[in-house]
């Protein structure tokens, strides 16, 4: 157990050193910048070999992006209710979802949009109409 | 009518193949177009049942090789239905089996479009009633199977395993996929007959009650009791569950 007198003692001999390391500093410093610039070095050429171009084969593993069934139950409930639908009626407008499952057209819009972006559905023009489609990969 | 039941359950063994031949047989002994499919990918039964050799498989059709009318076999006649009664197999060549194992999420994801376009190919060539018979239990081509039907019959082997399994399906699977589900107790224990039955479990009813009758299984082999015994307890049943349900839609 340290007594009250060595906690003492030990601020004095740090507070007697401040002198020299005032001295020292900026070996000492220089040196730690250094050393943590080299770190940094090595950390970087790491990086640079995790970002250079994946091999296809691992690329395509990372795809999977698929609407299977098991994705469709992990949808939250209304995205989920227009992915079933586009399922059961296969490519169709927003307007054609929105009549199936009774809600607006704009609501359907956007959760169909929300599913593109997800990557799920694939959207695609004809004429003048916007239809959308389970995403088939590969 | 355009009916599509997934015949499911939780665990195995529990009577789906058994419920789905005769199921499928009754509706069209009655004079309805019934089509009754193999989903089981990975325990095929009715190839075995129907003593089938055909040249094109459940497993071929999933994988677009051809259309769904030139995997069905006809056996009608057989059976001398007025409906027409149609059967698809799934392929137990384990090599088959091996492969449908490997699939995946991408290719299931084609699989569930597929057979919702066959069941609408089936509609479209005239057939009122779809039966899937599948592997129990959370199989992708069970789960593929209740997306693309309108309602799944669940049958239950009367062991708190099965049910407690049952609660986890209607939760995780049923409900989320908005279907309409009823329950089968079969093969059940005791004096079953006279003890109160209950009407239904987590909310979802009980269109029978079917006890377990050694019969049943031996008979099962090679005949379709509604045909060859329609007097059976059995066959009564069937002929129940088919009455209700028609209340049901
Ligand atoms: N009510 C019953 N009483 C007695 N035996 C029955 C009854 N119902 C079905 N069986 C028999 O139980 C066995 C299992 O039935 P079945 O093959 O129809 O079940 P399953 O759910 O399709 O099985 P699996 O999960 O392996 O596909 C069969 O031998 C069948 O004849
Ligand atoms: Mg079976």
């Amino acid at each position: 157990m340290l007594s009250k007198h060595d906690i003492y003692e030990m601020g004095n001999r740090s507070k007697g050193r401040e002198t020299v390391a005032t001295v020292s500093i900026d070996s000492e410093v220089c040196e730690q910048i250094l050393q943590s610039l080299k770190e940094i070095n090595s950390k970087l050429d790491k990086l640079v070999v995790q970002t250079e171009p994946i091999p296809p084969k691992i690329k395509q593993l990372d795809i999977v992006d698929s609407m299977d069934v098991m994705t469709l139950l992990s949808l939250p409930d209304h995205l989920r209710t227009t992915a079933t639908t586009l399922f059961e009626i296969g490519p169709a407008t927003a307007e054609e979802i929105a009549t199936s499952t009774k809600k607006e057209r704009a609501v359907e819009s956007n959760y169909l949009n929300q599913l593109v972006r997800m990557d799920h559905v694939e959207k695609y023009r004809t004429g003048r109409k916007v239809y959308f489609q389970i995403k088939d990969n590969a | 009518m355009a009916l599509c039941l997934a015949v499911h359950s939780s665990k195995g063994g529990s009577g789906k193949t058994s419920i789905s031949i005769n199921l499928a047989a009754a509706y069209a002994l009655e004079g309805k177009n019934v089509c009754l499919i193999d989903i089981d990918m990975r325990g095929p039964s009715l190839y075995t049942f129907f003593d089938a050799k055909p040249p094109l498989w459940i497993n071929d059709f999933l994988s677009k090789k051809c259309g769904m009318m030139d995997i069905v076999e006809d056996v009608s006649s057989r059976f001398q239905t007025s409906g027409k009664f149609f059967v698809a197999y799934a392929n137990p060549e384990i090599k088959e089996i091996r492969d449908f194992a490997c699939q995946d999420r991408s290719w299931q994801s084609k699989a569930l479009k597929t057979l919702i376009s066959g069941k609408k190919e089936l509609f479209a060539n005239g057939i009122d009633v779809v039966i899937f018979d599948t592997s129990p239990g959370v199989e992708y081509e069970s789960v593929n199977a209740v997306a693309a039907s309108d309602m799944v019959l669940v049958t239950h082997n009367s062991t708190n395993v099965s049910l407690n399994a049952i609660e986890q399906l209607i939760t995780g699977i049923y409900n989320p996929l908005s279907k309409k589900v009823a329950l089968i107790n079969n093969m059940c224990h005791g004096n079953i007959m006279n003890s109160i039955v209950e009407e239904e479990v987590f909310g979802i009813p009980i269109l029978e009650n079917i006890s377990c009758m050694c019969d049943v299984a031996v008979k099962s082999n090679n005949q379709v009791l509604v045909i060859s015994e329609p007097q059976h307890w059995f066959s009564r049943s069937i002929i129940n569950i088919k009455d209700k349900l028609e209340r049901f839609q």
